[in-house]
């Protein structure tokens, strides 16, 4: 047998080899082709020429009432432009943040994308990634249904850059079964009721409150609580970034302090540090847990949930006589931010218009308007809501102010720092003056 | 080369594609990744050069840092300790159970093929509170050994350990395989001529299987010492590198560093550190492995 034959074959497989790898650049060659194409012209008036937005978005779940309103907008609005084709990119929260960034370093960003308000936006501004929407708010009234100031925490040097999907505020959820069960009759306005509260659940085999440490962002929400009344009231971080105070003020410091009184009373579950954020929430929805302090975005969920029916919410109590039962955590919600290297940035803008005019209405016929960041034309309770979603509902018009979460005010690297020494109070018992001096040094060392 | 017959344009052809690839997806990103690491960068926002700065800070200034570092290597050494024992039962399989040993060995692959994710759900239930569930904490309550209990993910000095033991676990089955396979591929031979000498069983292991095998130790040692170096999965799932790193190895810092704390610049210094410790080991176990071969060839 001589060597030919084998030759021929190796020589056949070798081609295959680069064939192969030819076929896969020229598949990219004609997406990327396509997209531009596709991408190319129509920058101004003509309304008939062919236009693909892409639409980046955090509504994975079909069950989920942002999921339909998304999906039904989208639906609409390309029967009423047969020209426009809205290609969802869709992508759960932490995977679109992840994406984004990636897309951001190479000036790729999607034409509508989602991004967080304040500091956690502040890098895609500094990079002129963002297109200013003013001109897309004036139009049919968009900037009016907002609530007053929501738009501030997307709003730098004057321009405007996303539009949020909600407003939320932190509040306390707890089961009424549970609460009956431990012989509480009334839900607690101090700290010192609340820990006793904590501790006569704790007495019956009940977790007090609910929560899902691995995903550190839980434990600062609640933290940050405390730290909003030790405080007397809103700013503290504010004021550290302007450097009038450290974190070694003592509002702080009492803040951390407080924050273990109630570690140690043992109210959060076995193990909390190795529990999800969404496994978390579920030893609530689930009966197992008495208390959720979270924010109202979980309104809905909780509806539905086994235990529904059986929940109410309270405001976080005040913390040794300080603060303001109507002082809140802020939430402003993620938000939808215009590329400023769109290839068609009117149509774009228009869209999003289009979306967010019509995106209350449709969130408050899918049962999900509280929480809601639009003013909406509507009773709930004739619309058919919860006592709870009227309860919470009643609660926004309470707002008298209040704080926005630690990244959201600090910058990510500060914020890290922060999330991993709270979630340290979680397991082992640190003197209050080392967790201010650690956030400082990280502070000084990040500004 | 010539052995073979073949010019070397064919050997080109053959070689060209995947030293491409090579280049392309391996050399140059780490070429990158070192320059990124001289950068002060967020990711997003203009980089600013600031030389060695980044290393700097990693070296001498960063607390997660170097504790992180013991973690990984601590890892990989652990790893490279159940290599052995692989071998035993390799030899132990191979030996013993005239039928069916591939089955046993298949079922110890099983784990390997298994998503890690799926792995570490599995494991964090094992390792639950017994309030939660937890399986192991409810053996010992049912032993009547409840002070023994822990909460094995979540006290910071043991955490690291308990994550150790999954991987352990996991990839146990992946080193059993190759060395079973290769006990399996030793020549009978050689078994029968010793055996007329008198070397049997144990004896014939020390002399004749442990020798011959060395080579595939290799493979698995190199194999688990860099595969443990680079472990990063598993941690995500299991501890995501909490609670307050006590669990953090040097990927998961990286990836916190560069992703989370936006640190893009410090995160490739880590990188590039990374990159240097798998080369640097996986030069140390050539060599020694180099006179472990001249010794007992």
């Amino acid at each position: 047998m001589g060597n030919k034959p084998l030759k021929t074959l190796a020589l056949v497989l070798a081609g295959a080899l680069t064939l192969g790898l030819a076929a896969c650049g020229n598949a990219n060659n004609n997406s990327n082709s396509g997209a531009a194409s596709s991408n190319g012209g129509s920058s101004s008036t003509a309304s008939d020429k062919k236009v693909t937005i892409t639409f980046q978005n955090i509504q994975p779940d079909p069950t989920t009432p942002s999921y339909k309103t998304l999906h039904d907008l989208v639906d609409s609005y390309m029967k009423e432009h047969p020209n426009v084709k809205i290609e969802l990119d869709t992508l759960n929260t932490d995977q679109q943040k992840l994406k984004l960034k990636t897309q951001a370093a190479s000036k790729e960003v999607p034409d509508i994308t989602i991004v967080n308000p304040a500091a956690q936006m502040q890098p895609f501004v500094d990079a002129g990634l963002l297109a200013p929407l003013n001109d897309m708010l004036d139009q049919n009234g968009l900037k009016d249904t907002y609530q007053a100031g929501l738009l501030d925490n997307y709003t730098f040097d004057g321009n405007v850059y996303a539009v949020p999907d909600g407003n939320n505020i932190e509040v306390v959820y707890y089961n009424k079964d549970l609460f009956q069960q431990a012989g509480i009759s009334q839900v607690p306005t101090t700290f010192d009721e609340l820990l006793a509260d904590v501790k006569a659940l704790k007495a019956k085999g009940i977790t007090p409150i609910a929560i899902g440490e691995k995903d550190t962002w839980t434990g600062s929400f609640l933290f940050m609580n405390i730290l909003l009344r030790t405080n007397g009231g809103p700013g503290f971080l504010k004021d550290v970034v302007d450097g009038k105070r450290t974190f070694e003020d003592p509002a702080f410091v009492e803040a951390v302090d407080r924050f273990q009184d109630l570690v140690q009373a043992g109210a959060f579950p076995e193990g909390a540090t190795s529990i999800d954020a969404n496994a978390g929430g579920n030893l609530f929805k689930t009966g197992q847990a008495a208390m959720f302090i979270i924010g109202t975005w979980e309104t809905g969920a909780i509806d539905s949930s086994s235990v529904g029916s059986q929940v109410g919410a309270f405001r976080f109590p005040t913390v040794d006589g300080k603060g303001d039962l109507n002082e809140f955590m802020l939430a402003p919600g993620s938000a939808f931010a215009v590329s400023a290297n769109s290839e068609h940035l009117q149509e774009t803008k228009d869209f999003l218009n289009y979306f967010a005019v019509n995106y209350p209405k449709k969130q408050f016929e899918y049962k999900n308007a509280v929480g809601l960041g639009q003013k909406v034309d509507g009773d709930l309770k004739s619309a058919g809501y919860s006592d709870l979603a009227m309860e919470v509902a009643s609660m926004f018009n309470d707002i008298k102010g209040g704080d926005l979460s630690f990244d959201n005010t600090m910058n990510p690297a500060v914020s890290q720092a922060h999330l991993s020494s709270i979630q340290n109070l979680f397991v082992q018992k640190v003197d209050s003056a080392t967790v201010a001096k650690e956030h400082q040094t990280a502070f000084e060392a990040n500004k | 080369m010539n052995v073979l017959k073949v010019p070397a344009r064919t050997i080109a052809v053959f070689v060209l594609p995947c030293l491409l690839l090579y280049v392309v997806l391996v050399f140059v990103p780490i070429l990158v990744s070192f320059y990124t690491g001289l950068l002060n960068w967020d990711g997003i926002t203009t980089a600013k050069f600031i030389g060695f700065d980044n290393f700097k800070t990693m070296f001498f200034h960063d607390p997660v840092f170097w504790p992180s570092v013991r973690r990984t290597l601590l890892y990989a050494v652990a790893s490279m300790l159940e290599i052995p024992l692989c071998l035993f039962m390799a030899i132990l399989l191979n030996r013993f159970i005239k039928r069916r040993a591939n089955t046993l060995v298949s079922i110890y692959f099983v784990p390997v093929i298994l998503s890690v994710v799926i792995i570490g759900q599995l494991w964090k239930t094992i390792y639950n509170p017994a309030s939660m569930g937890g399986m192991l904490n409810g053996i010992l309550i049912s032993l009547g050994l409840d002070s023994w209990q822990h909460g094995w993910l979540t006290e910071p000095k043991i955490a690291m350990y308990f994550v150790y033991i999954i991987s352990l676990w996991q990839y146990f089955g992946y080193h059993l395989l190759i060395q079973f396979t290769g006990v399996q591929n030793l020549p009978e031979e050689v078994y029968e001529a010793a055996r007329i000498d008198g070397a049997e069983g144990f004896k014939a292991d020390r002399y004749i299987t442990l020798p011959l095998i060395v080579p595939i130790l290799k493979i698995s040692i190199v194999l688990a010492f860099i595969g443990s170096l680079q472990s990063f999965d598993m941690v995500m799932v299991v501890t995501g590198g909490g609670p307050a790193h006590a669990t953090d190895v040097i990927s998961t810092l990286m990836y916190n560093n560069s992703f989370l704390s936006l640190k893009y610049g410090y995160g490739s210094a880590i990188a590039t550190f990374l990159v240097l410790v798998c080369l640097i080991c996986t030069f140390f176990i050539n060599f020694i492995f180099g006179r472990v071969e001249k010794k007992v060839g």
